[in-house]
């Protein structure tokens, strides 16, 4: 019981998350008793799964200490480019994700050789990236008729269902349990702990830190294209802004599930949640008649508040904590020490 | 009290060692954007001419504007991603409440102005009083002032008040409304730099607890700085709906990227203290000849985007390679 409440204590946040997130699915569901059918969650855990792609690499991204602002670009890059090279003469559907991930992943290098070798802030590095990497974009749909072809393996991983979940979910929790996995369990995973909540202790205690936050960055570049060609594969066409709104989506999800974005805290399973909360956000919107407007209103209390309260939650956590200390040291100084000292504040 | 006699000429020396400093960020701005003018002056001559000109910085301005918000607060080592959101709201209001309140228009537009203050200072109350990351406390409000705007107004449209696009169009002392503003704002931002409130901006940006033991009020700073942040951003939304005459209640966002960079092209530093508007100025106005010049030899959108976020990366490359030479011979 002991060992339970302090491993509650340790993951709070990414509790909370999860918490946050049940409480909205049950108030959808005592609404309309058909959200929690079947074909509903399916669909909740494929729109989810866009979300969880895109914020797999920010999440990483923000525990090393950085910030990546070429996500969404970098996910239209993935459906983009998959279109092109998977088309007639090119590389064949598997080919070309394995390609596109590829590019992806080496234009997260770049992100990252930019700010751990030349120091540049990692908001202004990936912000001029991704403003390289639309301006390719913009040059390849100049030559190109619109509606290109998504290829059939990009159309069967966003709609095909395996058993009971849809593929891409299946592919989503294996992500997470691997990214999970990598994060608490493997030395390289706590090193981007480490990095994020201090650069120099990190340094002398012998971390590469550069190393470290280039593999940050690339990972996230892989995970971005990777989240495109999902979502290409859903909507079954491209289109330059198809991934505008994840630049802010990614963010929530990190910041939702209880990451600090300062660095050095935070888990891909915090994220996940994040992802649900906001999925089942925007799916029980409309039962309550509101529209896009509200939702991007619901969407901006709901990270506000959601880190107020986290805070406040950890301030009150100490305060129980040293509130319970005080009743200690009072006990003790009642017992041994004259009624005169008593009159001294208490320290806290 | 020799310590108190001493306090001043510290911050005075702070100030001068400033001074020093700027003039490198701002030759090279001012060189970026003499070359750009020149190159855009050499391929359309057409352009040396006021009521160009004032076309030009016309387009300019709502960038210019916002690159402004984002500097004062950049200065204070914040940042702020809902000017976008407080732009598009000052947009919306502009041409529903303003353009449909006939006679009304100033007070109307006054009280447009108070909304888009008051949302700074959310902003800046989430920032100081609630101790929030500025990062994701405007990241917040961003969305929620964008939720705002579209409930305003859903679609593109409206009117602005025809007393605004005739004050935009209009020409006073044989200059154009827009040369006149954009003098005003380097006028006014001269004046705010050298009072004590400009110090204190500065002070605060390059480091908060020191400003605070000297008895600066840091949180009145820092509340002040969003508030005018909010001010300048709200007049670029007022402004752009009289220069296109219609509404776009989506409009903001694209300016949020757009004016952070400008603010580091500029040379103002993300970690405070180091920089100001009249730097920003001019890296706006460069991004501004960037897409002229490209229209200008009618190129593809692609390659505006590719030269503004070139020069971003090669700006801030120098930027850094220089600090971290500057750091290796100091240690």
């Amino acid at each position: 019981m002991k060992r339970l409440l302090s491993t509650l204590r340790e993951h709070q946040l990414t509790a909370s998350a999860y918490l946050l997130c049940v409480v909205l699915f049950a108030v959808a569901t005592i609404h309309t008793p058909g959200f929690a059918s079947g074909s509903n969650v399916r669909q909740l855990l494929v729109f989810a799964s866009f979300i969880g792609f895109a914020a797999l690499g920010e999440t990483i991204v923000v525990i090393s200490g950085g910030l990546d602002l070429s996500v969404p670009w970098l996910m239209a890059f993935g459906g983009i480019q998959l279109s092109h090279w998977a088309g007639s003469g090119g590389l064949g559907g598997f080919g070309a994700i394995v390609a596109v991930v590829s590019v992806g992943a080496a234009i997260g290098l770049i992100n990252g050789i930019g700010v751990a070798w030349v120091g540049i802030p990692p908001i202004v590095m990936t912000l001029a990236v991704g403003g390289l990497v639309q301006s390719y974009l913009l040059y390849l749909g100049l030559g190109q008729a619109a509606g290109a072809v998504v290829p059939h393996v990009a159309r069967a991983m966003a709609t095909a269902t395996l058993g009971p979940l849809p593929v891409v979910a299946i592919v989503w929790i294996g992500a997470a349990t691997f990214v999970g996995v990598f994060l608490s369990r493997t030395v390289i995973g706590r090193r981007l702990y480490a990095v994020g909540a201090s650069d120099v202790v990190a340094h002398l205690s012998g971390v590469n830190n550069k190393r470290t936050r280039v593999l940050a960055y690339t990972v996230s570049g892989a995970a971005s294209a990777f989240a495109g060609i999902v979502l290409v594969g859903y909507i079954g066409s491209t289109y330059l802004d198809i991934a505008a709104p994840y630049l802010f989506t990614a963010i929530a999800a990190v910041v939702v599930g209880g990451a600090s974005i300062l660095g050095g805290s935070g888990s891909y399973w915090g994220t996940v949640a994040g992802a649900l909360t906001l999925t089942v956000l925007s799916a029980m919107l409309p039962l309550f008649s509101l529209t896009d407007a509200d939702l991007k209103i619901v969407y901006g209390v709901a990270i506000l508040a959601g880190v107020l309260l986290s805070t406040s939650g950890s301030t009150m956590f100490g305060w129980l904590r040293r509130a319970s200390n005080r009743r200690r040291t009072f006990k003790f100084e009642r017992e041994n020490v004259s009624a005169s000292h008593s009159k001294v504040p208490l320290p806290r | 009290m020799t310590t108190l006699l001493a306090a001043p000429s510290a911050q005075v020396a702070g100030v001068t060692q400033r001074h020093r400093r700027i003039p490198w960020s701002a030759a090279t701005s001012a060189a970026i954007l003499l070359i750009l003018a020149v190159i855009d002056v050499i391929l359309q001559p057409a352009l040396l001419n006021l009521t160009q000109i004032g076309l030009l910085l016309q387009t300019a301005l709502p960038l210019i504007l916002i690159a402004t918000a984002q500097t004062l607060v950049v200065l204070v080592r914040g940042i702020d991603l809902s000017v976008g959101g407080i732009f598009v709201v000052g947009n919306a209001l502009t041409v529903t409440w303003v353009g449909a309140g006939g006679g009304a228009h100033q007070l109307l537009i006054l009280a447009t102005i108070g909304v888009t203050i008051l949302f700074g200072a959310i902003n800046g109350i989430l920032v100081t009083s609630l101790r929030m990351e500025p990062f994701i406390a405007t990241l917040g409000t961003w969305t929620i002032f964008d939720g705002i705007a579209l409930k305003i107004l859903p679609t593109d449209g409206g009117t602005p008040p025809p007393l605004l696009q005739t004050l935009i169009l209009k020409s006073f002392f044989g200059l154009p409304s827009s040369v006149l503003l954009v003098a005003l704002l380097i006028l006014g931002w001269s004046l705010l730099k050298t009072s004590t409130f400009g110090h204190r901006i500065y002070a605060v940006g390059a480091d908060e607890e020191r400003a605070r033991l000297n008895g600066t009020p840091v949180r009145r700073i820092k509340l002040a700085v969003y508030v005018l942040a909010g001010l300048c951003a709200g007049l670029a939304g007022i402004y752009a709906a009289g220069a296109t005459t219609t509404g776009t209640p989506t409009a903001g966002d694209g300016y949020i990227l757009t004016s952070v960079a400008a603010v580091v092209i500029g040379g103002t530093s993300l970690l405070g203290g180091r920089g100001g508007v009249g730097l920003t100025l001019m890296a706006a106005l460069s991004l501004t000849f960037i897409a002229d010049i490209v229209t200008s030899v009618n190129l593809g959108v692609w390659v505006s985007v590719a030269a503004s976020s070139g020069l971003l990366l090669l700006v801030v490359s120098i930027q850094s390679l220089i600090a971290r030479a500057a750091e290796r011979t100091r240690g």
